[in-house]
């Protein structure tokens, strides 16, 4: 029998919730109960943090001793650590430990990134990445009539529209006679051209991050290497590209 | 692409997920059969939820069905080779790419998700050095081809630079001198392929080691390991080429190639030689030096054609394409 009512079951329409009425629609959409139920718990649960910590406020004796009072004040009844006795002692030693530790921390992320950026680089070859660095190319001829008749394209045997796109100028015959394998139709082409260009952005991305790592391990080094007592003229200030660079008074070691 | 792998025949070019997808399917159609599973999967067709459900309960059955049947080995045998291995490497299994053919012959441009200079490779399914590689199908054929990374090699950086020639064709015969680890000879020897001929010349027997390893994998690279500067040593190995290719870094490079071009290379042949401004003089300005080292090759019947600087990829370097004793000039 239960079988046979599972069946009609399916046969039902399930619980719709009702939705904001068209009229009505400028007070935004309709709370449905799952929303609801979301803000009731958030609610509910930091009601009952304020009552528990009312009620532990009302049962607190005010003669009661607690060792922490040793360590910490009541100031304006506000309570406050005292930090002096947390603080730590840090030796010179320490300090230096800590920084060789931060120096390898940076260098090994910088590390992660150039191998990322060479591995990159190896299927991206800026074929016609924007605002690369532009190259000269120089042909030598005998005469200075030819050098007053030269013509690119007709030097390179190739299609006038063709000159500019310097990383590919088939030649005439080439045009002619050999084809473009591969996904050629417009869509996928579109397709590529978007997922290659968020490759470079991703490129790009790597290097200026390769960069500021690189900067920021100098850095610490510096401050690593200023902690030496040894004599040093501060020769340039830290800027944001490049940490500031001392001049140590040559010492002889043994 | 692979049919085989598209049960639902949509989402084209993801080949990894689609594995999966036979996986569920298959399960789906077993467990209609009237086992657990698939009888779940039956029901769940009522109201909008028909895919969602569906697929859940063919993916139990799937469970059920294959991994615990007691014969094991049919779920290999159907599942359409997904775990074996396919010998694909680099961008990818069957990922859309398009490929264009370069100015110069038996080269590439590559452009998919990566955007690459690539020639075809010679040895299918060797990587020489960790390049990535890409496998084009064209009906039934299948090639393959291997990143030229134009950020180590000259040569490549040239040929992206826009060089009107390299000389470097099917079936040259060329000499490579610096060859190192044989990185951008192998790319030479898939231009000028099984006709050609690459007489590598090393003079370092560390990077030559590499360089032998390549060779042994294509044939018709020839390593030498000796110095460029004393041709007659490997003069009983190399016959006449069409082509000098150096890369030597050297403050007598001209002279190097000049030797060698006196001794091997045919008249009329042409030279391409990569020059490193900071190799030859350190002090002068690179443009200074490239004129000086275009100045020595006049010398030695060297005539050059066109000289290319070699940005963005290197800095300070040039690319000098010239003619080996030029046939003379008929008057009109």
């Amino acid at each position: 029998m239960a079988t046979f009512r599972k069946a009609l079951k399916s046969k039902q329409r399930n619980h719709h919730e009702r939705a904001q009425l068209s009229s009505r629609n400028y007070l935004g959409l309709l709370e449905k109960k799952k929303d609801y139920k979301l803000r009731a718990t958030d609610y509910h649960k930091k009601q009952n943090v304020l009552s528990a910590l009312r009620k532990k406020a009302m049962d607190k004796n005010p003669d009661e001793f607690y060792y922490k009072m040793c360590s910490s004040r009541l100031e304006d009844g506000e309570h406050r650590a005292n930090r002096e006795s947390w603080d730590v002692e840090v030796t010179e030693e320490q300090k230096k430990m800590m920084k060789t530790q931060d120096i390898k921390y940076v260098e090994m992320k910088r590390l992660q990134d150039a191998k990322k950026i060479e591995r990159m680089k190896a299927e991206l070859h800026l074929l016609d990445a924007k605002g690369k660095e532009k190259n000269k190319h120089t042909f030598f001829v005998d005469t200075k009539k030819e050098v007053q008749r030269f013509d690119l394209a007709d030097h390179l045997n190739t299609a006038p529209e063709l000159v500019g796109r310097v990383y590919n100028r088939p030649t005439l015959d080439t045009l002619r006679t050999k084809k473009i394998q591969g996904a050629t139709d417009t869509r996928s082409v579109e397709k590529l051209a978007k997922q290659r260009s968020h490759q470079y952005t991703i490129l790009t991305q790597r290097i200026v991050r390769e960069r500021k790592l690189y900067v920021i391990g100098q850095k610490i080094q510096t401050q690593r290497e200023i902690q030496d007592k040894t004599r040093k003229v501060k020769v340039s200030n830290e800027t944001k590209e490049a940490a500031a660079v001392y001049k140590f008074d040559s010492k002889r070691k043994r | 692409m692979r049919p085989e792998f598209s049960p639902r025949g949509e989402r084209g070019g993801r080949g990894s997920f689609r594995g999966r997808g036979s996986f569920g399917d298959r399960g789906g159609s077993r467990g209609g059969f009237g086992d657990r599973g698939g009888s779940r999967g039956g029901f769940g067709d009522r109201g909008g939820s028909r895919g969602g459900f569906g697929d859940r309960g063919g993916f139990r059955g799937g469970r059920g069905g294959s991994f615990r049947s007691p014969e094991g080995g049919g779920f290999r045998g159907r599942g359409g080779g997904r775990g074996a291995p396919r010998g694909r490497g680099g961008f990818g299994a069957g990922r859309k790419v398009v490929v264009e053919p370069h100015r110069h012959e038996g080269v590439f441009i590559c452009r998919g998700k990566e955007d690459a200079l690539v020639t075809k490779n010679m040895a299918v399914g060797e990587s020489v050095y960790g390049e990535k590689r890409i496998s084009v199908e064209e009906g039934e054929t299948k090639i393959e081809y291997r990143a030229w990374n134009p950020f180590r090699s000259k040569l490549a950086a040239a040929i992206l630079g826009g060089v009107d020639q390299i000389h470097i064709k099917p079936g040259a015969k060329v000499m490579y001198l610096g060859a190192a680890s044989g990185t951008t000879v192998s790319h030479v020897s898939d231009i000028v392929g099984p006709e050609g001929l690459v007489y590598a010349v090393e003079f370092s027997h560390r990077s030559g080691r590499d360089l032998l390893n390549v060779a042994k994998k294509r044939t018709n690279i020839i390593p030498i390991i000796e110095d460029a500067r004393h041709p007659h040593k490997y003069r009983m190995l190399v016959g006449m080429v069409d082509v000098i290719f150096a890369d030597v870094a050297q403050p007598d490079q001209t002279r190097i190639v000049a030797l060698n071009a006196h001794n091997f290379l045919k008249n009329g042949g042409h030279f391409v030689i990569s020059i490193k401004a900071n190799c030859i003089d350190s002090t002068a300005a690179p443009e200074a030096v490239f004129a000086s080292e275009v100045k020595k090759m006049g010398a030695e019947n060297m005539k050059p054609q066109e000289q290319l600087t070699l940005e963005p990829y290197e800095r300070d370097h040039a690319i000098v394409v010239g003619i080996y004793r030029p046939p003379a000039k008929q008057k009109k």
